[in-house]
C-alpha cells in the first residue's frame, strides 16, 4: 500500500509529515473483527463480533471487564489488549486505593493514550496494535464512551465502531444517533445490534457463540451478556422488532464478569 | 521552500550537506496539516483559541480538549499529533512543578505578544499584526481570537470544527481557564 523508505521505524518522520508505522498499526485495528459502542443519557454498551479461527476452535473473547464501572471492547491483536486491560485494572486498583473513588473513565483513558504515545516515539518500539472502545459510567458525569486507538488518541464519543467492515455500523449508528440519548436500555441494545450487523459479511448471521454484549450504567454494574442470555435479543432482531423501547427479555440479572484468564 | 533531502532525511541525527536536519523539518510538516492554534497577549491578559477540525459527527462536542493547563496561571494550545502535544504538556507540568518545588513560587510564563500555529497560521498572524494589542482587553481579545480562527478556516477544503477557547485574566483571577459560556458564545455569533 505506501511500501516506501520513509516507513521502516517508529521515529521517521515522511516528507509529508506522517508516520507511517501508526498508519500500520492502525490497519491491524481495521483487520480485527468489529466492535461498536453507544451511549445514552444512562448507559453504555459495547457490543462485538466474535471471530473464530475454525470449525473446532472457540470464538475470540471481545469484551472485557476492567471495574464494576468500566468496560471494553478491543479489535485487533488481543495480546497487546491483555497488556493495556491489566494496566487499565490496575489503575482502576489503585485509584479506589489512594483516593477512596472509582477511577473517573476520562482519567483512564489519559493515561491508556500517554502509554501508548510512548510507543509512538521512542526508538525501537512499536505503537500498540489495538483498538479499545471503553465504557465507562461515573457518578458525578454520567456514561462516557472513548475510542482508543494506537495513534495513541482517546477521543470521546456518543457511538463509534472498530474493526473490519466498521464503516457499515458508522452510517447506522450516525443515522439514528439523535435517538440514542433519550433511548431504554433494550431500545439503546438494539440500535446496537442493528450497527453491527451491519459489520456482517454477505451470508453470515449473528448467533449465540458470535456476538456479545455489554453493558455499564446508573445502577447497573458492568455486565457481560454472552451464549443462551443472547436469546431474546436476537429473536427481537430477527423479528425486525422496532428499536423505541420494548419489554425485556427478562435477560438483564446481573451476570458474573466473563475470566479471562484462558486467552 | 521545498528540496528533496533523499539519503539524508531518515535520522534526526543528521544533516543535510547545506545545514539542515529534514526529520525535524518532516516534523513540523504534520504541524503544518494541523487545525490552526493562536495566542494573543493583550493589556490584562492572555487568550487562546483553536480550530478544532472535527473529524465525525459522533464525537462529542466540548469533549476531547485542545488546550490543557500547566499549573494555575499557564495554558497551552497544541497543534499537530495530539498524543505529541499530551505528552509535551505532561513534561510542561513536571517543568512547572519542579520549579515549585525549588523556588516556591510559580514558573515564569512565556514571552510572545501574538502568535499562530497550524494551517492558517500566515492568515491569522497576519490578523493578529493588525491588531492594536497594548490597548486591547481580554473581552475585546477573545471577540478578535474567535473572529481570526472563522477567517482562516477554509470552508471549501475542511469539514466543520468546533471553536475552544481559553484566557486568563483578571475576570479568571489570574487563572487559565476555559472563557465564561456566554461570552464564549458571544464571540462565535459575532465572528460568524
Amino acid at each position: 500500500m505506501f511500501r516506501n523508505q520513509y516507513d521502516n521505524d517508529i521515529s521517521t518522520w515522511s516528507p509529508q509529515g506522517r508516520l507511517h508505522q501508526i498508519e500500520y498499526a492502525l490497519e491491524a485495528v481495521k483487520q480485527g473483527s468489529a466492535s461498536v459502542g453507544l451511549r445514552s443519557n444512562t448507559h453504555v454498551v459495547l457490543l462485538a463480533l466474535k471471530r473464530s479461527s475454525g470449525e473446532l476452535a472457540s470464538h475470540q473473547q471481545k469484551l472485557f471487564r476492567i471495574d464494576s464501572h468500566v468496560g471494553i471492547a478491543i479489535a485487533g491483536l488481543v495480546s497487546d489488549a491483555r497488556v493495556l486491560s491489566n494496566f487499565m485494572r490496575t489503575e482502576c486498583m489503585k485509584s479506589k486505593m489512594m483516593y477512596d473513588r472509582p477511577i473517573p473513565g476520562s482519567r483512564l483513558v489519559s493515561l491508556i493514550g500517554d502509554k501508548a504515545q510512548v510507543n509512538t516515539q521512542n526508538y525501537g518500539r512499536r505503537p500498540y496494535g489495538v483498538g479499545l472502545l471503553v465504557g465507562s459510567y461515573d457518578e458525578g458525569t454520567g456514561p462516557h464512551l472513548y475510542e482508543c486507538l494506537p495513534n495513541a488518541n482517546c477521543l470521546e464519543y456518543y457511538a463509534i465502531s472498530i474493526g473490519a467492515k466498521s464503516q457499515s455500523a458508522k452510517t447506522y449508528l450516525e443515522k439514528f444517533a439523535k435517538d440514542f440519548g433519550e433511548a431504554d436500555l433494550d431500545a439503546l441494545v438494539m440500535h446496537g445490534l442493528h450497527a453491527l450487523r451491519e459489520t456482517l459479511q454477505q451470508d453470515k448471521e449473528l448467533n449465540l457463540n458470535n456476538c456479545a454484549i455489554g453493558i455499564v450504567g446508573k445502577d447497573h454494574d458492568w455486565e457481560l451478556i454472552e451464549g443462551d442470555r443472547l436469546n431474546g435479543y436476537l429473536d427481537r432482531l430477527e423479528t425486525g422488532a422496532s428499536t423505541t423501547g420494548a419489554t425485556a427479555a427478562g435477560d438483564l440479572v446481573q451476570g458474573e464478569a466473563m475470566d479471562t484468564t484462558e486467552l | 521552500m521545498s528540496s528533496i533531502g533523499t539519503g539524508y532525511d531518515v535520522s534526526v541525527s543528521t544533516y543535510s550537506p547545506d545545514g539542515r536536519v529534514f526529520q525535524v523539518e518532516y516534523a513540523g510538516k504534520a504541524v503544518e496539516n494541523s487545525g490552526t492554534a493562536i495566542g494573543i497577549c493583550v493589556k490584562d491578559g492572555v487568550v487562546l483559541a483553536v480550530e478544532k477540525l472535527i473529524q465525525s459527527k459522533l464525537l462529542v462536542p466540548g469533549a476531547n480538549r485542545r488546550i490543557q493547563n500547566v499549573d494555575r496561571h499557564i495554558g497551552i494550545a497544541t497543534a499537530g499529533l495530539l498524543a505529541d502535544g499530551r505528552h509535551i504538556v505532561k513534561r510542561a507540568r513536571e517543568e512547572a512543578q519542579g520549579w515549585r518545588d525549588i523556588y516556591r513560587q510559580p514558573i515564569d510564563g512565556p514571552g510572545y505578544h501574538g502568535t499562530a500555529v497550524g494551517k492558517g497560521r500566515q492568515v491569522a498572524k497576519t490578523e493578529i499584526e493588525k491588531l492594536n494589542l497594548e490597548g486591547m482587553t481580554c473581552r475585546e481579545a477573545v471577540k478578535h481570537a474567535a473572529r481570526i480562527i472563522y477567517n482562516v478556516h477554509d470552508d471549501a477544503k475542511d469539514k466543520e470544527f468546533e471553536l475552544e477557547l481559553s484566557w486568563i485574566c483578571e475576570e479568571s483571577n489570574g487563572f487559565h481557564q476555559a472563557v465564561p459560556k456566554d461570552l464564549a458564545e458571544e464571540a462565535e455569533q459575532l465572528a460568524k
